[in-house]
Parts: C-alpha cells; structure tokens; sequence
C-alpha cells in the first residue's frame, strides 16, 4: 500500500526531519509509528499525505511514485486517505453533520448520499445523536469521534492518525484503538503515530520506531497477541 | 472541472450532476461567509460605491455639460454685417436669397435704425437716436443655420457674397468649452482606470482577510480532498458579490444625487429661459458599471486566493 525507499525530508534552515528512512506497508496492515516528539513522526505523515514533498527517495502509494505526483493531481489523492488529528481539526462554526459531510461534499455526492453515508459514519463512532450540536458542544473524546467519522466517511483504503490518543484518558484511549482494530479487520490499512507505548505494546502490532528522524526498529512488539 | 468527478462516477451526466452540486455548495458558502459579517460586507461594499461613484458622477457631469452646449451651438446664429450704404431694398433681396439656402434656417434682417435702438437699450443710453443723426450701423443679418450645417464653412460662403462685409461667428467660446469638455472626458477615463484598479485592490484585501480568518477551514477543505478549485471558488464568488453589490449601490448613490439635484437644476433652467434636465447614465454605462465592477471583484479575488492555494498543494 504505502512504501518509502530512501527518504530524506530537510525543511528550509537546514532541520533534517528524517533521513533515509525505508520501510513498506501491506494493504490491510495495521501499523504504529512512534517515537519521542520531533522524532520525525509527523513529518513521515505529512509525507504520505503530500502535505509536504520529500527532498531525496521516493514515497510510493499503491506502486505509484507520488513524490512526483502533479499539484493537481494531489487532491484525488487525499481523497484516498483519511486523516486523523491530535487536534480534531475540526470547524467550530459547523454542526458535526457538516463536519462528517465535508469529504463527501467535496466529491460532489448527492445530498440523499450524502446524508445516508454520514449517518452510518456517526453511528459507527457512537455519535448519531449529536450530529446537529456543533464541535465546541461536545467533550475532548465525542470531537475525536468526529474527526475519525469525517476520516472514514469517504471509505478510504488508508487511514493515517496523528496521536489520536494524546488528550484521551487511559479508557478512552483502549476503547479507541479497539475501533481502529475492528476497522483494520474490515480490511483498511492504518498507520497510527502514538507515543503511548504501554497501549502498544499490549496490541502486538507492527511497531516503527523513529529517532531523530530514522527509522531505528520494525517488528511485533513485545507483549503478548492481544487475540 | 469535469476531472474532479471522475471518482464519483464515470457517466457524463452525473459527473455534470456533481460539478452542479459543487458549484452550488460554493455559492451557498460563499454567500454565508457574506451573511456572517454583514457590518464588515457593507463596509467593503460602501468603500467599493464610493470608489466607483467618484468616475460615474464625473461621467454624468461631463455627459450633462456636453449635452448643455450642443443645444447651446443650435441656438447660435451668425451675424452677417453688410456693407456699409447698402439701401433697405437690397439689404431684403439679400436675406430672401440667403433664406432660400438649405443650410440656412432662419434669417431676421436687422436695419441701422432697429440695431441702433437695440444698442441704446443695451447700454441705456437713453435716445442714442437723438444724439447720432448719421447712424453710423449697417444693415445686419442674423442667420440662423440648419441643424445640421457646417457653420465654419457657411461662415466662409457668406463672407464670400457681394455685398457681405464681416461675418461674426461666435463659436469660439463654444469650442473652448468642447476642448476643455474633451480633456475632462479624458481624465475621467483615466480616473476610472484607476479606481478600477482600486477595486481590484480594495476586493483582493478584503479577500485576504477572509482568508485569514478562515485559514483553518481552507487546510481542513484541503486535507480532505478538496481540488484547488473548489478553494478558490467561494472566494471568487465573494469576490464577485462584493463587486456586484458595490456597483449597485454606486448606481444608487448617482441616482441619490441626480434626483437631489434635478429640481434645483430645472429651476437654474427656467431663470436662463432654457428647459434643461439632468440626463441619467444609460443603461449600457450602468451595464459596464456594475458588470465590470463585479468582474474586477473576481479578478482581485482571484490574484489573493490563487497565491494562497499554491502554498497548500505544494507543487
């Protein structure tokens, strides 16, 4: 699904967020990526998402160089990808529907769709009943549930998710990855960026390890299969 | 745009559908962000009509005055002096040829005797007559030329004619005053280039604003697939109804003032014996103001937006 050969991200200032970093992800696989903050984590999303271009390798999704994806092309990709954000990033002045709607509507989906689809979504999360309160309305946990509804709404193979466990409490944070467990099983590919290692550790997934922008481990992690 | 809805579906009627559907969600969404802050859109709008009213008032004004001194150049007449001596007799078979010319209108011969009263009147003299007894004026002919006569080349053939002396045009100021008219017309054109441009500037700040306050919802749009175009495309919208609405209320304002002004105008006319009305710009004039003006709103819109949407895709 995702493979990165050799790559280098420099930003402007000489700051190397991550140097010949190398690794593959199969369609279907569930992933961790973590390491300390500035570790380069992030970075390594962004890249997926074209967010950013890298300076040196190439960054492949489904075989395909997107390194050297044309600008307007970038959008269709995105569309394939669902991200998911420490942060929600979320728009406080919309109602949850609207928020859950916004891929949809950007595909141009008819209004019927539409409505069809973000429901089944915010039924998913748990959230159908709030979907006409606005994100302000709603605790730290219900706008994460929004983010990830809005991440899977337009059906992506992929899903990226930044931290999605950082301002959660311990409770909400297993209750999460058990989601992002069921939603692997349904057959999405999801790279999770977590600094939350005992969580980790107990799922015995894959496990990258960045520091200072290398990729210094990939394998199961340690504890037993939680199967 | 039709590209953009290939994953939505592959027959060209839905993808049609689709480009709809997105244009209306750009349209709604753009006239929300308006609705949003109504004090902050009647500003921008207000400062637009008050740019725009600037060039189109002066427009009218040069417009109304050109039209004052055409009706003014129908009203001259030229006044033909015949050689001193000529007998009355001669003097009238002179003005009957002259009325039989197709360019002349009218010809009102004025004897020695009718001029010099005329004169003492002017200068109230009392009886000048009393105190000449050789009146000095010949016999004068006040032509009045057809609409649509050459005057300087009537001048030249009635100069030409036995018997004619001096031919007196007084268009001189009239043409003055079509000089000055021109160059005026000119600068208004000029004045208008530049407020233009001040559209383009005004809009595209304001743009930039908007923006800014929602940068957080364009990196959202972006991040979830949303197609450069379907950024720009409220904002071009916005741009549009900020310089729809500005032109709009700039006509308003012109017809404020001519209204305001057109009682006290027909009363100037009555005390100089004329009918004068101030005329209203045309319709192709308010066409090309409001059109333009929304036209420069997308425009300035679009230089703003198109720099901030390349920094989002990063090419």
């Amino acid at each position: 699904m995702i493979a990165f050969e050799s790559v280098a991200k420099r930003y402007p200032g000489g700051i190397q967020a991550l140097s010949e970093v190398s690794f593959s992800l199969q369609p279907g696989e569930l992933a961790f990526l973590t390491g300390h903050s500035g570790a380069g984590k992030s970075t390594l999303l962004r890249l997926i998402a074209l967010l950013e271009r890298p300076s040196r390798g190439r960054v492949l999704f489904d075989g395909r160089n997107v390194s050297k994806l044309a600008r307007r092309r970038i959008p269709y990709l995105r569309r394939r990808i669902g991200v998911i954000f420490q942060d929600h990033r979320l728009l406080s002045d919309r109602r949850v529907f609207d928020n859950v709607a916004l891929p949809l509507v950007i595909a141009g989906l008819p209004y019927g769709e539409i409505k069809r689809r973000v429901r089944a979504a915010l039924d998913k999360v748990g959230l159908l009943d709030k979907e006409r309160m606005y994100p302000p309305m709603l605790s730290g946990g219900e706008q994460q549930r929004v983010g990830i509804a809005r991440a899977i709404v337009g059906k992506p193979p992929l899903v990226l998710a930044d931290e999605p466990t950082g301002n959660l409490d311990p409770e909400l944070s297993a209750e999460l990855m058990r989601f992002f467990l069921q939603l692997n099983e349904l057959g999405v590919t999801l790279l999770i960026a977590s600094h939350d290692l005992d969580l980790i550790r107990r799922l015995g997934r894959r496990v990258l390890v960045l520091k200072s922008g290398q990729l210094i481990d990939d394998g199961l992690s340690v504890a037993g299969d939680h199967r | 745009m039709s590209r953009s809805a290939r994953d939505s579906s592959d027959r060209p009627v839905s993808r049609l559908r689709a480009w709809a559907r997105r244009h209306a969600y750009s349209l709604l969404s753009s006239l929300g962000a308006l609705t949003r802050q109504p004090l902050s859109a009647a500003m921008t709008c207000m400062v637009l009509a008050v740019a725009l009213s600037l060039p189109l008032g002066l427009h009218v004004t040069v417009d109304n005055v050109a039209q004052l001194s055409r009706s003014w150049e129908r009203l001259d007449s030229l006044s033909v002096f015949l050689d001193a001596g000529t007998g009355d007799e001669q003097a009238m078979r002179i003005a009957t040829r002259l009325a039989s010319w197709p360019e002349v209108l009218a010809v009102d011969p004025i004897s020695p005797a009718e001029g010099l009263r005329d004169l003492s009147g002017q200068l109230s003299l009392g009886e000048l007559t009393d105190a000449i007894p050789d009146n000095p004026l010949p016999w004068v002919l006040e032509v009045v030329p057809a609409g649509q006569a050459d005057i300087a080349e009537l001048a030249v053939r009635l100069e030409a004619k036995p018997g004619v002396d001096l031919v007196i045009v007084d268009l001189q100021w009239l043409e003055r005053l079509d000089a000055m008219l021109g160059l005026i017309a000119n600068a208004v054109r000029l004045m208008a280039l530049l407020f233009a441009l001040g559209v383009v500037f005004i809009v595209g700040n304001t743009i930039r604003m908007e923006i800014h306050n929602r940068r957080e919802e364009i990196e959202v749009l972006a991040l979830v697939g949303a197609t450069s175009g379907f950024i720009r495309r409220p904002f071009l919208y916005s741009g549009l109804w900020f310089g729809l609405l500005g032109g709009l209320v700039a006509w308003l304002l012109i017809r404020v003032g001519l209204f305001s002004l057109g009682a006290p105008i027909e009363r100037m006319g009555m005390a100089y014996g004329t009918e004068f009305s101030l005329t209203a710009p045309s319709a192709a004039v308010n066409a090309l103001l409001i059109g333009g003006s929304g036209l420069l709103g997308v425009i300035g819109s679009w230089l703003v937006v198109d720099q901030y949407v390349r920094k989002i895709n990063p090419g």
